[in-house]
């Protein structure tokens, strides 16, 4: 029987949401951006490694928005995982980490939560190592779209915890 | 006169009483046996007595054990209230529909008391059609353009937008993508209009008609190409109330492949 899983993208505008997604089910990246408006569907049926389950991922692309209050929540019903992704380059994308977190695990607990700093390729280790403080507490991986750095892990990992 | 016959005459004066009420008693023994051993003689006596307990019983069960009646039911049904929706859902569907078909019958019968009074040529050819194969007039203007087909149906999570099963014609949509899609566009636009009870019922995409049926947990959408008339909306909206109420249940919706099989052999062949 065909296993699928609902798996939402959410973070500020611009941080690298959809061409994280463009990255995993299409192996390409543009720079040019192209807001999201709304939502875009993508899927992409994975063999998980290790278990070598398969499963469906039916990614939402949801639209970027700077405050975390203000995401449709019928937009999030019945999801199964959230990657939430920031912006190393923009400190404004993370400095409310904690709180939109926060919001995330009251209004759906026990759901799997991975957190992403994207456009790893714009910042240099000792950037990272600098602000250890902020993001050690947080932060599951620092991905690159651009280069693809982490970007099947990432989704490779949520999925695992999801069968 | 002897000493025996005297002895007699004592013994009479002094036990005969004492004998006759002895015999009396044997009697009444003996009858009371019989009402006791035998069964139809002792309903006889005790059925009244019992008839009319039970009927001060019942009289008092509303005020006896009606409070617990009550408290029970209620607790079962907020236990199992997914339960109850899932199964009143349907049923009440069909009620409001009777009811909007028949308003809908009222303003119909409306209309085409209007078009009898109008005339012309074409009506006139229309309505002797109509009068010969029964169909009403307006759904012959639209069935002379093209029948309406079937083309995929697909029963979707409410929410998470994940395809329970589905049946399809061809194999040339993507379900996953478009139920995404559709359950997003129905929680946008249920979202904007901002009424929880009011579903999305109808999308049209390019040339094709999406009818969406809601109930409380998942949703079926059928993609069909062709006329969408009122008449076929109708039967379609009958047959997936009948479908849901009678022909899924819980173990289905867990099961995509029994679910699918069950689709097929509902709507493969959409003589509807
Ligand atoms: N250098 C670099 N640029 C990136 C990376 N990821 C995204 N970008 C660029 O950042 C811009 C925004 O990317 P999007 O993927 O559209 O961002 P988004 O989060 O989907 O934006 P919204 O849909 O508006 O919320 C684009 O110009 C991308 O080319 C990355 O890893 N490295
Ligand atoms: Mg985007």
């Amino acid at each position: 029987m065909k296993l699928s899983k609902k798996v939402v993208l959410i973070g500020h505008f611009g941080v690298g949401k959809s061409s994280l997604i463009r990255r995993f089910v299409e192996n390409t990246f543009t720079e040019d951006y192209k807001v999201t408006i709304g939502v875009h569907i993508l899927k992409k049926d994975i063999q998980i490694p290790e278990t070598n389950k398969d499963v469906t991922l039916v990614i939402w692309d949801l639209e970027g928005n700077d405050d975390i209050t203000n995401t449709r929540p019928s937009y999030l019903i019945g999801t199964h995982g959230f990657i939430y992704v920031f912006d190393l380059t923009r400190p404004n994308t993370y400095k409310n980490l904690e709180f939109d977190l926060n919001y995330i695990k009251e209004r759906y607990p026990n759901l799997p939560v991975k957190v992403i700093g994207n456009k790893k390729d714009l910042v240099t280790n000792e950037f990272i190592k600098e602000n250890k403080e902020i993001f050690k507490q947080y932060v599951d991986l620092y991905t690159s779209a651009k280069t693809g750095k982490n970007v099947e892990e990432v989704f490779n990992q949520l999925a695992k915890s999801l069968v | 006169m002897t000493q025996d016959d005297k002895l007699q005459i004592l013994k009479d004066i002094l036990l005969k009483d004492e004998h006759e009420y002895a015999l009396s008693l044997e009697q009444k023994l003996k009858d009371l046996e019989a009402v006791i051993n035998q069964q139809p003689n002792l309903s006889k006596k005790i059925n009244p007595i019992i008839d009319d307990k039970l009927l001060e019983f019942v009289e008092e069960i509303p005020e006896t054990l009606g409070p617990t009646i009550t408290e029970t039911l209620k607790a079962e049904i907020k236990n199992s209230q997914d339960a109850v929706v899932e199964a009143l859902y349907p049923i009440m569907g069909k009620m409001i529909k009777k009811y909007v078909q028949k308003e809908i019958q009222l303003l119909s019968e409306a209309i085409n008391n209007k078009m009898n009074n109008t005339f012309s040529f074409e009506s006139l050819k229309r309505r002797f059609r109509a009068k010969r194969s029964g169909v009403s007039e307006g759904d012959i203007i639209l069935q002379d353009h093209f029948k309406p087909t079937i083309e995929q149906i697909m029963v979707i999570e409410q929410g998470s937008g994940i395809v329970t099963s589905e049946y399809s014609k061809t194999q040339n949509i993507d379900q996953d993508t478009v139920a995404g899609m559709l359950t997003a566009i129905k929680s946008f636009a249920e979202d904007a209009f901002q009424a929880e009870t009011q579903n999305l019922e109808y999308i049209e995409y390019e040339n094709y008609h999406i009818h969406l049926q809601n109930f409380s947990n998942y949703y079926i959408a059928v993609v069909i190409s062709g006329a969408f008339t009122a008449t076929f909306r109708n039967k379609l909206e009958d047959k997936l109330l009948d479908f849901a109420q009678n022909v899924i249940n819980k173990t289905d919706l867990e099961n995509s492949s029994i679910l699918a099989t069950k689709l097929k052999a509902q709507f493969e062949h959409e003589i509807i």
